[in-house]
């Protein structure tokens, strides 16, 4: 599991380090002087930094934990308050300072008009031949002038520029906060004025409106702020914020495997961006999900393969050691050399274990032949062939039983006793096929007793069968039935074979369509028969090879044992 | 009864036992690796059967192409119901068919006959 998880998490730092623009040093994180953001700078500090870095199929646990805990969702409305209001602000105070200013030069324009008006109309009133001279004259409007409000000082003078007559203070120089008209006393038509009139009236009034103009502006442009502020925090909140945070929330979820799509009705409907990128979002989820599933599946399926491939390696290895212990049960093969008897042997169980057993054994100058067919096969049946080994070992050696058909009739009584099939409520419906034979070599005798398996002597064309009984051993049976089964005697001629042979010998399917049918007995001692001439042994592998030729793509049914046996050619 | 239909698999044979019109047939190949526990429902099922007094007449056919020795001890344990209601008068006939030329299933069959004595055993030789 760690040798699986390593490479991932080296390919996602090699990932990583591939990417320059990651691992470049930061920008300045200040919004003032830092100059324009780049949107990669705004996902940074909106938290959404590991996402984009991550490769596809690498995400390793943690690589969100940063951005779902959305620790700077918030700075993106500080970001936004920041990057607009400024721009609002200034637009703000300059119009209203413009608005202002021209305002203020309006006033100013009507005043000095205002000004020149009232000097010329009491210019007009004032001029006249000697108006100098008469004081009711130019009196009477010269103090009219004092009635403006914004009246200051008014001056006049006579032809030579002496003054007449002054009203107010008079200032020295130029003053923003006054405006001066003048107007000269026309005397004759076309001949030089008779005088001058100077009038300086207070500009007082204007400065204050505009400094109430200015103040007005500041206070709009942080009223602005205030509502500004307030709409765009609720509006980011409710329609981007509370969107974005239940995205990184349902990302948090996933990266732990739980498949979580983002409710995408929420109390408030998300942008449309937003709402689009939650929608394939989900999708996402959708499709990480059915894959996870598909590979979680795919694991289970793996995991139960090996451990199908453990139990079935125990278990043949378990067979294979009970092949070794089955093996060793069975007798040399060159036991019966010393008999005269040339002896070949072929025993191949179908798996690896069987319920086949054969007994090859010289003793009291006596050969002694079996071959056992239990029932089953695999390793049901070897437990079979131990018990007829152990009983077999039984009869010859501590009874020392010589007669076929009376080994024959012991060997069923003990099989039942030991498979309890003698009246003693018997689970067990089991027994076998048997064929016995002894071999007298002084009276070149075979003795053959047969318990469903049969003796077959091949001589030249003529084919013998020896049946002996229909019976197996063992099996349970009716209260007081004994297996009892004759003895046959046969004379064995120079150039006659004998054969002991398992129904798996001839039980062999084969050939197609209607002629699929079983070799048979026939069959089997056809292919024997052909091949007289050759040593046993060679017999036993044509014989092995025939089989499987007939089969062709037919499987094996059964346990298959033959011991062929004949005089030894002198 | 219940009629027993089974399909036939690689190692089992095709089972059909129709109680009501009292056709049994066994068909295929028969090599179970536990032939106790294969054959065992239907001995039961056919005891039972059996003991119901009257019905009508049982053919049970057997066309088997290859059966291992428990198989045929099976085989042994569902005739020998059959003998023994042909002995109380009931009217069975087994009909074992073999394929023309299959000496080994020609064989088995007149084994089985031979233990037959008021049952009608037919050999019926396919060609």
């Amino acid at each position: 599991m760690n040798a699986e998880a390593a490479p991932i998490e080296a390919a996602s730092l090699e990932a990583a380090g591939s990417r320059p623009a990651a691992s470049a040093p930061p920008r300045g994180g200040s919004l003032r002087g830092a100059g324009p953001r780049r949107s990669s700078d705004f996902l940074k500090a909106a938290g959404f930094v590991d996402v984009p870095t991550a490769e596809p199929g690498s995400m390793r646990p943690g690589a969100l934990r940063g951005s779902a805990q959305g620790r700077d969702l918030d700075s993106l409305a500080h970001t936004l308050f920041l990057r607009i209001y400024p721009v609002i602000a200034v637009v703000v105070l300059v119009t209203q300072i413009g608005i202002a200013w021209v305002n203020y030069r309006d006033q100013l324009h009507l005043y000095t008009e205002r000004a020149d008006l009232m000097a010329s109309l009491t210019a007009k009133a004032i001029a006249g031949p000697d108006w100098s001279a008469s004081p009711q004259v130019y009196r009477r409007p010269m103090e009219a002038l004092t009635l403006d409000p914004a009246f200051r000082a008014a001056t006049l003078r006579d032809a030579t520029g002496n003054v007449v007559m002054t009203l107010g203070e008079v200032r020295r120089g130029r003053s923003f906060e006054e405006i001066t008209a003048r107007a000269d006393l026309a005397g004759a038509p076309g001949g030089a004025p008779v005088g001058r009139l100077t009038l300086s009236i207070s500009a007082e009034a204007l400065r204050g409106n505009a400094e109430k103009q200015a103040v007005l502006a500041v206070v709009t442009s942080l009223i602005l702020m205030f509502a500004f502020v307030l709409t765009l925090h609720a509006n980011v909140r409710r329609h981007v914020l509370g969107p974005l945070k239940r995205l990184l929330l349902a990302m948090r979820e996933v990266e732990h495997k739980r498949w979580v799509p983002v409710e995408l009705d929420g109390a408030f409907r998300a942008s449309n961006e937003i709402d689009v990128i939650s929608q394939a979002f989900n999708r996402m989820v959708d499709g990480l999900r059915s894959g996870d599933e598909a590979k979680h599946l795919l694991q289970q399926l793996e995991q139960a393969h090996r451990k199908l491939e453990d139990a079935n390696h125990l278990v043949m290895e378990s067979i294979g050691y009970a092949r070794r212990i089955q093996s060793s049960v069975l007798p040399e093969r060159s036991a019966l050399d010393g008999s005269g008897l040339e002896v070949a042997v072929l025993w191949e169980p179908l798996h690896m274990v069987g319920g086949d057993y054969f007994w090859l054994e010289e003793i009291d100058g006596l050969g002694i032949l079996l071959v056992a067919d239990c029932t089953g096969h695999g390793v049901p049946g070897a437990f079979l062939t131990l018990i007829v080994a152990t009983a077999l070992d039984r009869l010859i050696h501590e009874r020392g039983l010589r007669d076929p058909a009376a080994i024959l009739e012991a060997l069923d009584g003990m099989v039942r006793t030991r498979l309890r099939q003698d009246g003693r409520g018997a689970e067990s419906d089991d027994g076998l096929d048997c064929g016995l034979c002894i071999w007298e070599p002084g009276a070149s005798e075979i003795r053959f007793a047969g318990a469903g398996t049969a003796l077959t002597a091949i001589d030249g064309a003529a084919v013998t069968r020896i049946r002996g009984s229909k019976r197996g051993l063992g099996y349970p049976q009716r209260p007081g039935e004994r297996f009892v089964v004759e003895e046959s005697r046969l004379r064995v001629t120079p150039g006659m074979t004998l054969y002991l042979m398992t129904d798996g010998i001839t039980d062999q399917m084969g050939g197609a369509g209607p002629a699929r049918r079983l070799l048979g007995h026939r069959g089997v001692t056809e292919i024997l028969g052909n091949h007289q001439a050759a040593p046993l042994s060679e017999q036993v592998t044509i014989l092995e090879a025939a089989l499987a030729d007939y089969r062709g793509g037919e499987s094996r049914r059964d346990d298959m044992t033959l011991v062929a046996f004949r005089p030894r050619a002198t | 009864m219940d009629r027993i239909q089974l399909a036939a698999t690689d190692r089992s044979p095709q089972v059909d036992f129709d109680f009501a019109t009292g056709h049994l047939s066994l068909q295929g190949e028969s090599y179970p690796e536990d032939a106790a526990a294969f054959f065992g429902p239907l001995l039961q099922a056919l005891r039972t059967y059996l003991m119901q007094a009257s019905g009508p007449p049982i053919v049970f056919e057997v066309g088997l192409a290859y059966f291992n020795s428990s198989s045929a001890k099976a085989l042994m344990n569902l005739f020998m119901p059959l003998e023994d209601a042909a002995e109380q008068g009931r009217s069975v006939t087994v009909r074992w068919r073999f394929a023309d030329g299959d000496e080994t299933i020609e064989e088995a069959g007149e084994d089985f006959a031979a233990d037959f004595s008021h049952a009608r055993f037919e050999m019926v030789r396919a060609a």
